[in-house]
């Protein structure tokens, strides 16, 4: 009776290594499918409703992080914050909101984006990848708002990721600092491209990768999407758009490796608001 | 654990609400630039409930569920958290759990175990960037979320599922005998 309990758990146990194998060998690589099509759609509403219900309790989690951040607080502001702690909590909700779509209207009506005919999309981050590996967030609209793949996304300090899969009420971002993520790239004022790629794990540090070594780029110095477009074939991000700050560029690592390093103005750790920009014209 | 339907819709309701949890919450909150991940020491509770054969099925489902949720390749965080429910249902079928400390601290083994697994799983299928050290403190930190996050998970799991647990009938505690006059 024993043996033939443990010869079915192990059984069982084959049968799902194989099954997960299985699944890898279909899926990997391949977009979205049926499957997840159907889970999404079924649980991005309840998602939204479990992402709004937990926010105060998300921004006093946050209010307690940035307090063992913040250094040399005297004793009178701490007393301060302890006593105005439940009217910020309350507050910040609406404060946040209001900050992130005065930025995003900014940026909606700021040259690059009306030139190119742009109609953005704003949407709200229900959900986020539970592991560095993988950068992702989901966000409350998808392909019924117009949304489509590989649409670029950003919030009001610049650029954040692009679309990786739409479904009708949810899609999925790639963030900037996802392993399979990468943008052309320029420095401004100096016009040396490149492209952009992340550090798997720092989220605060991207690199500009494949630079000409022969044009120094400085600290300081800001980078934009290069948005380029040729024979037909154009970059999936509209040229002008803020990526990030060089921060380290030293002359070794621009001769040798041919990098420098670079900063996101977008703070990814903190999504909340984004914009997801549709159709326009490429590049 | 005496799996009835009931008690099998539990452990779904259990492993859907923290699947959702996981994404809308703790995701989105960081305590030293780093998220808490509780699927791991979720899947580790319901083994040390369950068994080898529940751990396994649950961490597979929740892992699939999971990765359809963020529209990711299907079969990582399946293979991730079933390996972690068996090795945790092994455990509880192997050894006896006297302490109370002993949920936290596999929560926090398998959960390292689990971000390294994940690693491993990333790594063969290929990495298009540079890696950071910095995901070594991710790990680390989210190990020793798990230690404290496992116990009250381990609490509620468990009370979740009273009514299929099979305990052993506790003994009335000796009186120790008292000598008169002494």
């Amino acid at each position: 009776m024993y043996r033939k309990q443990v010869r079915r758990r192990r059984a069982v146990l084959a049968l799902l290594i194989v099954g997960s194998f299985a699944l890898l060998t279909i899926t990997y690589g391949r977009g979205s499918n049926g499957l997840q099509r159907g889970v999404s759609t079924i649980f991005s509403p309840v998602q939204g409703v479990a992402d709004r219900a937990l926010k105060p309790a998300r921004d006093l989690v946050d209010w307690f992080d940035e307090t063992f951040d913040a250094k040399g607080e005297n004793s009178r502001l701490k007393s301060q914050l302890v006593k105005v702690r439940a009217q910020a909590v309350a507050g910040q909700e609406a404060t946040q909101e209001n900050a992130q779509l005065r930025k995003l209207v900014e940026l909606d009506q700021g040259p690059v984006l009306a030139a190119s005919a742009y109609e953005p999309v704003t949407g709200r981050v229900i959900a986020r990848s539970p592991t560095l590996w993988r950068s992702s967030v989901t966000i409350d609209v998808g392909s019924g708002d117009g949304v489509h793949v590989d649409d670029p996304v950003i919030s009001g300090d610049g650029v954040v990721g692009r679309i990786a899969a739409a479904e009708p009420g949810s899609s999925q971002v790639m963030l900037l600092t996802d392993h399979a993520s990468a943008i052309t790239a320029k420095v401004l004022p100096a016009g040396v491209q490149g492209v952009i790629k992340p550090e798997v794990g720092d989220p605060e540090h991207l690199i500009l990768d494949f630079i000409d070594s022969t044009k120094l780029v400085h600290g300081g110095q800001t980078v934009v999407t290069a948005g380029w477009c040729t024979q037909g074939l154009c970059s999936l991000f509209p040229p002008g758009l803020p990526l990030g700050e060089v921060t380290k560029a030293s002359i070794v690592d621009q001769e040798a490796k041919e990098q420098a390093d670079v900063r996101p103005f977008a703070d990814i750790r903190n999504l909340d608001l984004v914009q997801v920009l549709t159709g326009g014209s490429r590049g | 654990m005496i799996l009835t339907p009931k008690i099998v819709a539990r452990i779904a309701a259990i492993g859907l609400i923290g699947v959702l949890l996981q994404l809308s919450f703790f995701s989105q909150v960081e305590l030293f630039h780093v998220s808490p991940d509780i699927l791991p020491a979720l899947v580790v509770c319901l083994a040390l409930l369950g068994g080898s054969l529940t751990g396994a099925v649950a961490g597979f489902s929740i892992g699939l569920f999971l990765d359809c949720l963020l529209v990711e390749a299907l079969g990582v965080s399946s293979l991730v958290l079933l390996s972690v429910g068996y090795l945790a249902g092994l455990f509880r079928e192997r050894f006896e759990i006297h302490n109370s400390l002993v949920p936290a601290l596999l929560c926090m083994g398998l959960t390292l175990a689990a971000e390294l697994g994940f690693a491993a799983i990333q790594l063969m299928l290929g990495i298009d960037a540079p890696v950071s050290l910095l995901i070594v403190r991710d790990m680390l930190l989210k190990s020793v979320y798990a230690f404290f996050l496992g116990w009250p998970i381990y609490l509620l799991v468990r009370r979740l599922l009273r009514p299929a647990l099979v305990e052993e009938q506790k003994l009335p505690r000796r009186r120790q005998p008292r000598v008169l006059g002494a």
